[in-house]
Order: C-alpha cells, then structure tokens, then sequence
C-alpha cells in the first residue's frame, strides 16, 4: 500500500461526506416548475407496502371468460414477474379462483401523493401478445379496430430470452433493436416460415396484441434461432418491449374492476416510528464505540456513515448502472444484518489494536498488524453472507435478472421462477451492505486510522485503548 | 512487514497479556446435552402449538367494507379478531372508481367465511362502530400468493446456501480440520433458527414475510458469529502449533469474548429500541420482526461462543478416539 499522509484523512473524510451528502439529498435542478433528478436522493426511494401502503387494483378476465384454476394461477404469476421486472420488488397478488379474478398491490411510486388511476395500470404493462405473422393483412372490425389476420409464424411461448441492444441499421447508423433467442420448437417454426418466405415479397409483420410493430422482408432463412425486431425503438422503448415479451403473455386478456388506494400494514406514519428508533439506535452506537474505543470508535463512526449512505445509494438507483430497489421491512432486516457487520468488523479491528498495543509494539506497527489480522476473520464472516445474498437473490429474483439466470436453471431447476419481492431485496440490501463494509469498514477505516496516527496529538497510546497507568 | 510473530509465543504461556482463559470445554457434555434438549424441546413446542401460517402462505379471506368518518384500525382489527379467531389485518384505502372509503380484513380462513358468518360478522361490527356505517362492498376468499411453493423453494435456499457455507468453511479452515467445522456451525445456526421460530410462536405472531426477514438475518449473523471464532482458533493453530484442540477453542473462544459480548450489544440494543419505540408508537405488527429478532441474536450470540466449538471439539475428541 502507499505511504498514507496525514492529509489521508482529511480526504477520505471529505469523499465519505460528499458521498454521504448526495446520497441523501440527490440533487434535482428546476426548469420552471419541472424538476428534473439528476441524482437520487432518500426522498426518491420506492417504500415497501408494508411502510407506505400503496394502490391495490382488481383485474378480471375480459368478456366474462371464465378462466381455470390453472390460468388465474398463471395469470397471477405472470403480473408478479412483470412487477418484478419494473423493479417494484415489493407486490401482493391474490387470485380468487371462486370469482375469478386477481387482487394486486403494489406500493406508491417515490414522491408520488396523487394517484393516477391509468399510471398504476399502466406501470403493470400493456397485457399484450407479441405475435410474428406471415404478410401483413389485417382485418377492421366495426370500430374500425385493426385486427391482424396472417398465419402465425411464432408467439411469445416460443421465446426463450429478449434482450435488447443498437446495431447498425441499413445505412450504417447505430439503431436500438430487440433481439429474441428462440427455444428449439420456435427456431423449427421460424425456419420454416422463414426458408419458404426467403426471396419473396411477403414479409413478417411483428404485432403486440393488435398493433404492427415492424414487417421485415426475409432475406435468407434463419434457422439458428435468433430473430431481430427493428421498428424506430428508443432505448427505453426497445427494455419495455424485451421486457414484456420476457415476463410473457397473459393467458386471457384482463380489465380492471377496481382500484383503491390501501394503507400500510403497519399503519400511518409507521416510517416516522422507524426512523425515531434508528437515529436512536445509531446515535448510542456512536456514543458506544467512541467510549469503548475512542479514537479507532470515532473513525469506526464516520465509516458507519459511509456505510448507510452506500446502502441507501444503491437503493435510490443513485449508481447508475445498477436499478434501484423498494424498500421494505425485509429490506431494512439486510440493512440492520449488514450494519451489525460493519460495527462487528470494527469492533473486531479495535480490539485487536487494543491488544497489539498492550502487547507492547510500537504505534505503528500495532495499527498495521492489527487491520491485518482482524481481516481474516471480517474476510469470512462477509464472504459467507455474499452467499446467502447472493443464493437468496438467484432464487427469488426476477427470471432475467443476473444471479436468477444462473440459479433458476441449475440448482432451482424444479421450481418455477418465482419472484418473490421481499426476500430478494433482502438479498439485495445485504450484498450492497456488505459490499459498503468492506469499502467503508475496512478499507477506508484504516486509511483514517493510519493517517490519523501519523498526528503528534494522536499518538498517545491511550487513545487507541493503551493500559491506562 | 513480517513481524516474529512465531518466535515471540512460545507453546505453553499463554497468549497476549492479562486476557483470562475461560475453561469453555470443561463443560463439554453439558453443554451439548442442553443444546440438543433446547432444540428438541423447541421443536416439539413448535410442532405442537403449530405455526400460523399468514394470508399471504395460506390464502385466506378478505372482506372489504365502505365506511364514513374515522375508523380505528387498531380497534376493528382486535374486534374481528374476537369473531373470526384469528389474527386480522385492516387495511384503509380510498375507493378511486365509486368514491368514498374503504377497509378491507382480511385473515386466513381454511374454507372462506360462509354467508351466514358473514353476516353475523358485519352485524357485530356494525354494533361497535354504529358511527362509521359499514356495509360489505365486496368478499373475497383468495388463493396464497405465495404458497407451499415459495416456503418450499426458501427451505431448499437455505439447505443451498448451509452447504456451500459448509464448503467454504471446509477451504477457509483447511488448517483445523473444516468440514468438521463447518457443520457443527450449522448445527449452532439450527439452535438460533429454532429459537427465533419458537419465539415467535410463543408470542402468537403469524408466519408471515417478517419472520422470513427473522430467519435470514440470524443466519447471517448467527454464521459471522461463528466465523469469528474459528479465525481465532486458526489463528492460534499458528501461533501455537503443539497446543491440544481444546486449549485451542478454550484460548480462542476467551479472546473473543469481549468482543462477541460487545457486538451483540449494538445488534441486540438497537432491537431493544426498535421494539421499546414501535410499542410505545402502537405499530404493533414490526414487533412480530423485531421480537423474534432479539431471541435469535441472544441465541446467536451464545451459540457461537459454546454451541458450535464445544460440539466441535467433542466431535474431534471423538475422531482421535477412534484413531
């Protein structure tokens, strides 16, 4: 490592503070009265139902269809997957198999007081059926409703993944498309249609539901099973689509049959109670370790700060490349485990300086020393809870999400892929937690500590739990 | 950078200055004979008082009534309770389609709540909140949302994430023998998981997404706990490499005392808070998280310092018998 200075700390201290400070506050910028956020701040963390309380809407099926068991069930699981997928991790979905129909909560927005009754629809995503055809006739019903007619080449079942991505289109610009890798009975279908409409006029037309999204021409047969949707998208228009066609199909088309705002579990105002106990609860945490350990307590303090402000980062969506999460009991259950931690590993530190000192080394090397052996333990005590993090999220993420992808096709090969909101942001909550340990707790706790012992005024043994005589 | 960590210690001083070694292992049978009985004894409580699953595990009914002015939730909530038997939630909302208020229960039920049930229940109601006029909007009796299958895929999680914590544990501490290691730390983790469950039982909460939030932290912080303690031991392998096993997990295990006890005083006090501020502020529904919480750190804590070394070394004691 290099040499630490004395002005280390003042660095470390000032990036912990600015970090910590647009954690919290994120930071918006007004052009009239439109606030646009840059930067997220706790104001814009998604609440879990059980804080907040959020919409709850009853969907049935269209036209009086009367649906199986089996449907609704899959129906249910379907709406929870596309919740998922837009990073409302936190939702209650009921099916009532006598009356046929489908209760869904889900919780407010971020800021959000107002509801707006077709947003929450709306945010659940158009229950449509992609379908590629054969031409592109279309029908008008009365209504003058378009209604395709072309032979069905493939539909959403024959989908296996949709991902999106930008390819250079015909003149050479770059253009967002979505890719779609089809399973073994959709590559069949897509190469047969393809190989017979090869070199004709005919195109494919790519419909959701009744709505032409693009027809391209077949060139040559595609047998591999990749297929392309180009169409005008956008970024975010090309993610909504991979999306949808990913969380698939509903069974039967629904409507809503009513909304409702729904109150918290906990009750009004339970976020306030929360919050008391934890600005309690942190402030004698802090009291605690600067008495018990002084100077390495009041740096284990600042690192703790550090820590929280990472955790709650990461909830907001403040690292860009990494979605944000809603936060609900469970989740604030990994904040509590990965907070525990981080005192833990800077308990574990002190102490061992504390004895390295009254062992009789010098300063220096008592500090050294000491970071270097607290960290086999802080090492493996951490590494085993990124397993379960990490095992929790695989098994209760979204199907597409990363560790989902790995896990729901090996060892959770018997289930289903069910997305359970609750216990994945835990397993969200303690993998950031633990990640912000190592950064805050240990890595940057001992740059403070180091730095701060190169002082004159800070290298009075005593301060670092020396024998008082 | 290398200190002479090696030649300062020689085998049979004790290790740094004034800590005192605690004789953990003396009480080695003991010891492993109240750890069995307390899970056992759990268990069967468990088994015996059995667990409420809630709505959301066991499906249930949901009862949706308009209503004017103010509703105490709290009230309405204990009043069902009395009716139906099992514990209720309410939930307020605005209707936004027909205007006006709403409170839906709703609670577990095996076969739905028949008409007649229904009715004696609205009439009962009507009776203690004459002022809000109640009427039934809508009845559901709904599927669980997440069912056997959830509690099932979450069992074989944690089976997953056990196994791999054995084989890390097998690897970290190759040194003192892991795999021995690794399973006498699940062992403990068993007694923690147990007791929290047990608790919650005890205290009449549902089996509800809190307590799964309660069954995933101590498993965390029961295995950190644990892992603490085996760096010590594996640290002291090196430090004394003639010293026995015992004198190993009894030097270990006194070092990490101070340590252990602190910890768990952050972990265990910030519940206490969370518990003493809910209850006072009457959200009553967190303290079936945080009360079952403060059972499982006090069981984490006491496992990882005698549970899994003790159960450990009787288990080596037992190996080099056999040899």
């Amino acid at each position: 490592m290099k040499k630490i200075r004395k002005s280390t700390f003042f660095i470390v201290v000032a990036f912990i503070a600015l970090f910590t400070v647009s954690a919290v506050l994120g930071f918006d910028y007004y052009y009239g009265d439109k606030a646009t956020t840059v930067v997220k701040g706790v104001d814009d963390i998604r609440l879990g139902l059980d804080i907040k309380g959020g919409v709850d809407v009853t969907f049935a099926p269209a036209d009086d269809y009367d649906a199986t068991d089996e449907q609704l069930e899959a129906a249910a699981q379907k709406i929870k997957t596309r919740l998922g997928t837009l990073g409302i991790n936190d939702n209650e979905i009921y099916s009532d198999n006598k009356s046929d129909r489908i209760i869904v909560r889900f919780p407010w927005q971020a800021g959000e007081s107002e509801y707006d009754a077709g947003e929450a629809v709306k945010e659940l995503g158009e229950m449509a059926e992609l379908t590629f055809r054969k031409g592109t006739d279309y029908d008008t019903d009365e209504e003058d409703n378009i209604i395709p007619k072309g032979d069905i080449v493939i539909n959403g079942d024959d989908v296996d993944k949709a991902d999106y991505m930008q390819q250079p289109d015909s003149n050479g610009d770059l253009e967002w498309v979505v890719t779609l890798a089809l399973n073994a009975e959709g590559a069949k279908k897509f190469g047969e249609a393809t190989s017979e409409l090869a070199g004709t006029n005919t195109p494919i037309s790519i419909w959701m539901d009744n709505t032409m999204i693009s027809y391209p021409t077949v060139n040559s047969a595609i047998t591999d099973g990749n297929a392309v949707i180009t169409g005008n998208f956008t970024s975010e228009s090309a993610k909504e689509l991979a999306d949808q066609i990913n969380s698939g199909a509903l069974p039967f088309k629904m409507v809503t049959t009513s909304f409702k705002t729904i109150s918290s579990t906990m009750g009004k105002g339970s976020l306030d109670a929360i919050l008391l106990a934890a600005y309690i609860a942190l402030a004698l945490i802090a009291v605690y370790m600067v008495v018990l350990y002084r100077l390495p307590g009041f740096v284990a303090v600042i690192a703790l700060i550090g820590q929280i402000a990472g955790t709650l980062a990461a909830i907001t969506g403040w690292f860009g490349f990494m979605p944000g999460s809603t936060l609900t009991i469970p989740g604030i259950a990994g904040i509590i485990l990965s907070i525990g931690m981080g005192v833990d590993a800077n308990i574990i530190t002190s102490e061992r300086i504390k004895e390295e000192i009254r062992s009789g080394k010098s300063l220096d090397s008592s500090i050294r020393v000491a970071y270097k052996r607290a960290f086999s333990a802080i090492l493996d005590g951490n590494i085993t809870n990124v397993i379960i993090a990490i095992i929790l999220m695989g098994a209760f993420g979204v199907p597409t999400s990363f560790f989902s992808q790995i896990l729901n096709k090996t060892v959770f090969f018997m289930f289903g892929a069910t997305t359970e909101g609750v216990v994945y942001s835990f397993g969200f909550t303690l993998l950031v937690g633990v990640i912000c340990n190592f950064i805050f707790g240990v890595f940057a706790a001992r740059l403070m500590v180091t730095s701060l012992s190169k002082f004159k005024a800070f290298q009075n043994r005593k301060l670092y739990g020396g024998d008082v005589k | 950078m290398s200190n002479k960590k090696k030649t300062t210690a020689p085998t049979t001083e004790t290790p740094s200055v004034s800590e005192k070694i605690y004789d953990f292992c003396s009480k080695k049978t003991m010891i492993l004979v109240i750890a069995v009985c307390v899970i056992l004894a759990l268990v069967a409580g468990i088994i015996i008082r059995g667990v409420n699953l809630a709505i959301e595990f066991k499906g249930g009914t949901m009862l949706t009534y308009s209503y004017t002015g103010d509703l105490d939730l709290n009230k309405i909530e204990s009043e069902t309770k009395n009716i139906v038997g099992v514990p209720v939630t309410a939930r307020a909302g605005e209707s936004l389609d027909s205007d006006g208020w709403q409170v839906t229960l709703s609670f577990t039920s095996e076969e739905g709540l028949t008409a007649d049930r229904q009715f004696e229940l609205t009439e009962s109601l009507n009776a203690v909140f004459p002022e809000n006029q109640l009427e039934l909007f809508d009845s559901s009796d709904v599927s669980p949302s997440s069912g056997r299958e959830f509690l099932l895929k979450c069992l074989l999680a944690m089976v997953i994430a056990a196994i791999l914590i054995i084989i890390y544990i097998a690897i970290r501490f190759k040194k003192i023998g892991g795999w021995s290691a690794g399973i006498c730390s699940i062992f403990a983790l068993c007694h923690d998981l147990v007791t929290a469950l047990a608790a919650s039982i005890l205290f009449g909460f549902e089996f509800n997404a809190n307590i799964v939030a309660v069954i995933l932290t101590i498993l965390g912080y029961s295995i950190n706990n644990t892992i603490v303690i085996y760096d010590r031991i594996r640290e002291n392998r090196g430090l004394y490499p003639k010293a026995s096993l015992n004198e190993l997990i009894n030097m270990g295990c006194s070092q990490s005392l101070r340590r252990s006890i602190r910890t768990s005083v952050t972990t265990i006090g910030t519940m206490i808070i969370v518990s003493i501020v809910v209850f006072i502020s009457g959200y009553n529904s967190l303290l079936s998280f945080s009360v079952p919480l403060i059972f499982g750190l006090i069981s984490g804590t006491y496992s990882s310092l005698f549970v899994a070394p003790v159960t450990w070394s009787w288990w080596k004691g037992k190996d080099s018998k056999k040899d």
